[in-house]
């Protein structure tokens, strides 16, 4: 069974979305086959990933509004 | 990283902004234009370094603290780049200035600088708060043009900062600063030693980045091979053409080598004809102005003047407008205002965590009073410093980085 989370970070500035969503990800409590994280800072889309795919995630960049993008982490 | 389904909505609403946004540009060209000889030429200039600093997310602040934060030197690197083209470039023009340098004289245009425990300090305190405040003061600028409230918030932080530097610069020029040598490193070594030893410690730099990136275990995903879906025979038309080279250049994000190179570039070229690139001077003189308004007036800073383009009495002359850097800062904010206008991706970004608006104005006072004591902001003292093959730029390069070293301890506590 696979389980959909969502991590709202719109409004956040550096470094704190990258910071929470690692937080997110390396909490050994939370059980999640994908995570959503919703942001509208564009630096995130160049630090979420890497660190994501350090830590065994695949990531799909979607825009979904004007200054919005979702960025999807999958377990590999 | 490449955005699955990019949205640059081309119908009328959008062609209209950017329209309107194009003339308003042109406008204000106009304006400068009839307002002073160079202030056109400085418009065009901020707005450049505006769109390159939007483009790339360029960010002196998250170069240095994402080393300590992450180990991840992607940002740092493109600087280094960036850094490697303008000593290149500084060291043609100024050895055209000075052939033979005669180990007394400076290129007066060049970012050379007072090196000294003020440049220490000021490097400290501006690593500090450029971390705390999520980015440096030409940072905060072009933030501000994306529509970050947090950013407008660091930027009072900063006039307000440098105004009590200035306030406090006298005291500072008899502590120190009168006697700090401005080494400029082709006096001492010549021209040859000189490139030789800057190029070297961008490349120990760089190993060290490396060194620091593998000191953490990293994933290597397996390659995916897309399959490419509906591959039919379509005729583009001319038009259509231009698309992909379009995108890149207005759409998608472009890497910090590419954003720190065209920067350098922009940097070489305000050179040829001015001085290198620097953004706090203009600062001051609102700060002043400001101070003027609630009746403290700034004093006469001692010795400021023999530091390019710094002379805050000369600036406080005339029209407040009809200012170089007025038009370059301010173009700096427009520009990059366009630049996320254009990608579709301009958004007020109102924080709702109130400490968010704090840290930010902390930070600003620690960058405005450091950028003071150090003569010049990641920019001015270190990314126009270093290329002008000046000691200080190291010094504050280093001062910077300790700095946020600190900084970087600090915020992951404001969680």
């Amino acid at each position: 069974m696979s389980t959909k989370h969502t991590l709202d970070v719109r409004g956040e500035i550096c470094p704190y979305p990258m910071i929470k969503t690692n937080k997110f990800l390396d909490n050994k409590k939370n059980h999640f086959e994908s995570i959503e994280v919703i942001t509208d800072h564009p630096p995130a889309l160049s630090t979420i990933p890497p660190e994501a795919i350090k830590r065994g995630f695949a990531c799909e960049v979607n825009e979904s509004a004007a200054g919005e993008w979702t960025i999807l982490l999958t377990k590999i | 990283m490449t955005i699955q389904n990019p949205i640059l909505p081309i119908n009328n609403r959008y062609s209209a902004k950017i329209l309107l946004l194009i003339v308003f540009l042109v406008t204000i060209y106009f304006i400068a234009n009839n307002l002073g000889q160079t202030l056109q030429i400085f418009w065009l200039i901020g707005l450049s370094v505006g769109f390159v600093l939007q483009r790339s997310r360029l960010c002196f602040a998250s170069g240095f603290r994402d080393l300590f934060l992450m180990k991840q030197g992607t940002t740092m690197k493109g600087i280094l780049a960036g850094l490697g083209i303008a000593i290149i470039g500084f060291t043609m023009i100024m050895s055209g200035i000075y052939p033979e340098p005669n180990g007394v004289s400076i290129p007066s245009t060049g970012n050379i600088l007072p090196v000294g425990i003020a440049t220490i300090a000021g490097g400290l305190l501006f690593g500090v708060g450029m971390v705390l405040a999520g980015g440096c003061v030409s940072g905060s600028l072009y933030r501000m043009g994306e529509g970050y409230l947090t950013s407008w918030v660091a930027m009072i932080g900063i006039i307000i900062g440098n105004f009590i530097l200035n306030q406090t610069w006298n005291w500072w020029w008899q502590f120190s600063i009168n006697e700090d040598p401005l080494t400029w490193l082709p006096n001492e070594i010549g021209y040859s030693a000189a490139i030789f030893i800057s190029l070297s410690l961008l490349l120990i730099a760089y190993i060290a980045i490396v060194k620091i990136e593998t000191s953490v275990p990293t994933f290597i995903p397996p390659t995916i091979t897309k399959v490419q879906k509906n591959i039919s025979e379509q005729k583009t038309n001319f038009i259509q053409n231009f698309y992909p080279i379009l995108t890149k250049i207005f759409k998608d994000g472009w890497s910090p080598v590419i954003g720190a190179s065209v920067l350098a570039i922009i940097n070489i070229i305000v050179f040829t004809r001015f001085a290198p690139l620097g953004v706090v001077g203009e600062i001051s003189r609102w700060g002043a102005y400001i101070g003027d308004f609630f009746g403290i007036a700034t004093p006469s800073l001692k010795g400021i003047s023999s530091f390019g383009g710094c002379s805050l009495d000369e600036m406080m002359t005339g029209n407040f407008f009809a200012h170089n850097h007025f038009f370059m800062n301010t173009g700096i904010i427009v520009g990059s205002f366009s630049a996320a206008l254009i990608a579709n991706e301009f958004k007020l970004r109102i924080s709702k965590s109130f400490i968010r608006y704090i840290q930010s104005f902390i930070g600003g006072i620690g960058m405005g009073y450091g950028a003071g004591l150090a003569i010049g902001c990641t920019i001015g003292a270190f990314f126009s410093a270093i290329p002008s093959l000046a000691l200080s730029g190291w010094v504050f390069a280093f001062s910077l980085f300790i700095g946020a070293f600190i900084g970087s301890k600090i915020i992951t506590k404001l969680m």
